[in-house]
């Protein structure tokens, strides 16, 4: 750049004040890294033991959600999730954001220091700060991914650092740890397939339908999902006609919902993130009234989008592994715990997002209170522990199976209108499927397709035993 | 041509250059393997996609957003064709694919440079732009090809060794990809074909009166732009061991578009001064608490500062400081030496193009 003489100087230190800024930012950066081998706590990091009761050598724990693309709006509710557990033993939060962590977290008497991350519901995004927040960071257990493409890459990479420990945060692909089944990687609630348990039944026997079309987001966690319901729905003689496939992030669904035949008997809705509300609001306008059309798939009982969509949903069923309206004394003080820590999120400790993310870091606490934070021996007590858990969570019992994959109760529930009073319409719960495991009663094994846009293929076959032609009624 | 003597400010110019040429040869002794890995290693491969940018822009006046598109096609294509979870089911030998990676995005490189060769300006751009949100959205869709969670587990040749535990081949091998991009296109630039580019660049009418097939020329650079590009999108899944369409869309391409401003438009060496910026303030600032991982933000912020204070990037504020110090050394009026094609390039990007 050639510097006029008139005025070039200032110009010139302008030029300088910016080539310094960017030379610290740059400097800093590679500073960053020297720091973390001396286990210093960069400002990222809360060190906790100052209580002086936690002696043990410190533990570091990432955790890492989605704070970018369609999936951003729940970054609140999983960080709110993971903390609980800490905050149950003591920790105190920094805010009243979740995001912003806890401070003097302890776990039989380690203190724990959480790093914390974010990615973007892309594959690449999530490996890359995986890796940063394993290898820069150097955690010893981390808590992520949360959307499905991401768990598989997540689960892939964890076969590269067989000296951590990795524990999905609520990634729902099956082939996480049906395909991967990596020896280090954990996952304690359902997958999107044992989610969908139920629903295939009630469509059939229940609504009466036949005929019906599928859509969902044109990924891993929603092949997943759709994978479920036409396994149960085709396996007692219901037809699935079409699979719609928007991408996801979709803003205008209006050209796959004119795709959906008038006369089908319903459809199963499986878009989630951002795009749930957009494709409800549109189906209205073109279409009319959804709620009698439609089964919707774990986003749908979300708390935050049920806010957004109100009466227009009243009467969809769905179903997943939490239950809004159980009464049970476990889920009450578990909702309580919620509001009493973060005032924000009172009312969505069913959402999947939150419960996820909470099973997953009581259960790193539960193991590590069993060997009183022993990880030694490539976390081999540790993982003995966890692959063991019985946990005890408030919405039934989770146990893993051999892939380290959560076996736990589904619940099949009905929205309907408000009857507590805060305007947003609650959920009923139908009916309970105790245990339901991963190969959805035999229906997938690691040998069979990975579910995508046409597998598995709409076949009748043995029906699930929870269904009515399977003995289940 | 006549070689002028070593001056100050050449000595200014180059020096810091060949300063960290030297500190990237022995990098694996200064830095941790992940530092080597994710910032360094990431920078080249990235630096070589903002070259093939700056390539088009300097040289021959072309500003494409097509290169993570064209990058994207040599990767994927790779992928593809070896063992891996995802996409197609054919497994060749990886180096064959790699080849065949190369060729697939040149010859994707050509078609599209056909197509866009007679549009110019904010027309080429649009054009480039369709490229990019063309080829991501065939990747998303096609999923017998990719499929949004993309392909993994892609195996490498043998050479490359494992990106996470031995990150170091891989390291050797981008910055030796990057030192034959910089040396292939200084070398072009001086040759009868590189001249003939940068006379399109300034003025197509005239080229043409004087006999040269312009629509061919720039047909044939957006083709080079695809060979160095194709380079980085197979560094880019040797590095990650996987491609997505979310390793290409559309905010890569702004990444790249980025990495290319803030090092500077109109210099080479700017393709990977930017890229190392980019990546370091990246992984930077998500350990850092103040912006909460708002990486966007920051960048967009010293993006805006650049144009704002500097449109030639980091390198024009190089520039403006050796001149600077140059000047009051040896207290003569500037005399630059002919480092690259910036002065032109800009005059040429100021002044309306014919079309």
């Amino acid at each position: 750049m050639r510097v006029s003489t008139e005025g070039g100087r200032v110009r010139l230190w302008a030029l300088l004040a910016a080539l310094v800024l960017v030379l610290v930012g740059t400097v800093a950066a590679c500073g960053g890294d020297d720091d973390d081998d001396d286990g210093e706590a960069t400002p990222t990091t809360e060190t906790g033991g100052t209580d002086g009761e936690a002696t043990g050598e410190v533990i570091k724990i990432g955790v890492f959600s989605n704070n970018e693309g369609a999936f951003a709006p729940f970054e609140g509710q999983t960080f709110g999730g993971a903390m609980l557990p800490l905050i149950n033993r003591g920790a105190t939060p920094v805010s009243g954001d979740p995001t912003d962590g806890v401070e003097n977290a302890t776990i039989a008497g380690h203190p724990i220091e959480i790093v914390y991350g974010g990615s973007d519901s892309t594959p690449d995004k999530a490996v890359e700060e995986a890796r940063r927040l394993v290898e820069q960071e150097g955690v010893d257990i981390l808590v992520g991914p949360l959307s499905g493409s991401e768990g598989i890459a997540v689960a892939n990479y964890s076969k590269e650092q067989p000296g951590v420990t990795f524990v999905n945060g609520i990634s729902g692909a099956q082939d996480t740890t049906l395909k991967v089944r990596s020896p280090n990687f954990f996952r304690f609630h359902n997958d999107g397939t044992q989610w969908t348990a139920g629903l295939g039944d009630y469509a059939y026997n229940e609504l009466g339908w036949r005929n019906v079309v599928t859509i969902g987001d044109d990924y891993d966690f929603p092949y997943s999902q759709i994978a479920g319901f036409v396994a149960e729905f085709c396996s007692i003689g219901g037809n699935v006609t079409e699979r719609l496939w928007p991408p996801l992030g979709e803003e205008d669904y209006s050209s796959y919902i004119t795709q959906i035949p008038e006369d089908v008997d319903g459809f199963f809705m499986g878009v989630g993130g951002t795009g749930t509300v957009a494709f409800v609001k549109q189906y209205e306008q073109l279409r009319g009234n959804l709620a009698d059309k439609i089964m919707g798939g774990i986003f749908m009982t979300d708390p935050v989008i049920l806010k957004e969509l109100g009466d227009q949903v009243v009467g969809v069923v769905t179903a997943g592994m939490t239950s809004g309206d159980s009464q049970e004394p476990a889920y009450l003080e578990y909702t309580q715990q919620i509001e009493d820590s973060y005032p924000d999120l009172a009312g969505t400790g069913s959402s999947v997002f939150l419960y996820g993310y909470y099973t997953a870091m009581e259960a790193i606490a539960q193991a590590l209170e069993q060997v009183d934070g022993d990880l030694s021996d490539e976390h081999a007590a540790f993982r003995d522990a966890l692959a063991n858990l019985e946990l005890d969570a408030p919405l039934g019992t989770i146990k893993l199976d051999e892939n380290r994959q959560a076996i736990m109760d589904n619940f099949l529930q009905q929205i309907v209108e408000d009857q507590t009073g805060d305007g947003v319409p609650d959920v009923k719960t139908l009916k309970t499927i105790p245990e339901v495991d991963q190969t959805f009663a035999g229906a997938f094994s690691p040998e069979t397709p990975s579910p995508d846009r046409t597998n598995p293929a709409c076949e009748e076959g043995t029906p699930p035993p929870w269904t009515e032609q399977g003995g289940g009624g | 041509m006549i070689r002028p003597a070593l001056t100050v400010e050449r000595a200014l110019w180059w020096g810091p250059g060949l300063a960290l040429l030297l500190i990237l040869v022995f990098a694996p002794l200064f830095f941790t393997d992940f530092y080597l890995s994710q910032v360094i290693t990431k920078a080249l491969w990235l630096g070589i996609a903002a070259a093939s940018l700056i390539f088009l822009a300097a040289y021959v006046g072309m500003v494409s957003l097509g290169q993570v598109a064209l990058y994207g096609v040599a990767g994927f294509t790779m992928a593809n064709l070896v063992v891996a979870d995802g996409g197609s089911t054919i497994a060749w030998n990886p180096w064959v694919a790699t080849l065949a990676g190369i060729l697939v995005a040149v010859g994707v490189g050509l078609f599209f440079g056909a197509i866009a060769s007679r549009s110019y300006g904010i027309y080429f751009l649009m054009i480039t732009l369709a490229v990019a949100v063309l080829t991501y959205y065939f990747f998303a869709q096609v999923t017998e090809l990719s499929g949004f969670g993309g392909v993994n587990n892609v195996t490498r040749p043998g050479i490359v060794s494992n990106p996470v535990t031995d990150p170091q081949n891989l390291f050797y091998i981008a910055l030796g990809a990057s030192a034959v991009v910089y040396v292939f296109v200084r070398y072009l630039a001086r040759t009868p074909f590189g001249l003939a580019l940068q006379g399109v660049r300034d003025d197509p009418s005239r080229m043409r009166a004087l006999g040269y097939n312009v629509p061919l020329l720039r047909t044939l650079a957006f083709g080079l732009g695809a060979l160095i590009a194709s380079f980085a999108g197979i560094l880019s899944v040797w590095w990650n061991t996987r491609i997505s369409p979310g390793s290409i869309d559309l905010s890569r391409t702004i990444d790249v578009l980025v990495i290319a401003v803030i090092g500077g438009l109109y210099r080479l060496e700017g393709a990977w001064i930017g890229a190392l910026v980019f990546v370091a303030l990246d992984n930077w600032t998500r350990g850092l608490d103040i912006v909460g991982q708002r990486f966007n933000t920051v960048i967009g912020a010293v993006f805006l500062a650049i144009v704002l204070l500097s449109p030639g990037g980091l390198m024009g504020i190089w520039q403006a400081i050796t001149d600077y110090i140059g000047r009051q050394l040896s207290g003569k009026p500037p005399a630059r030496p002919s480092a690259g094609p910036a002065d032109e390039a800009r005059t040429a990007s100021n002044s309306p193009q014919p079309s």
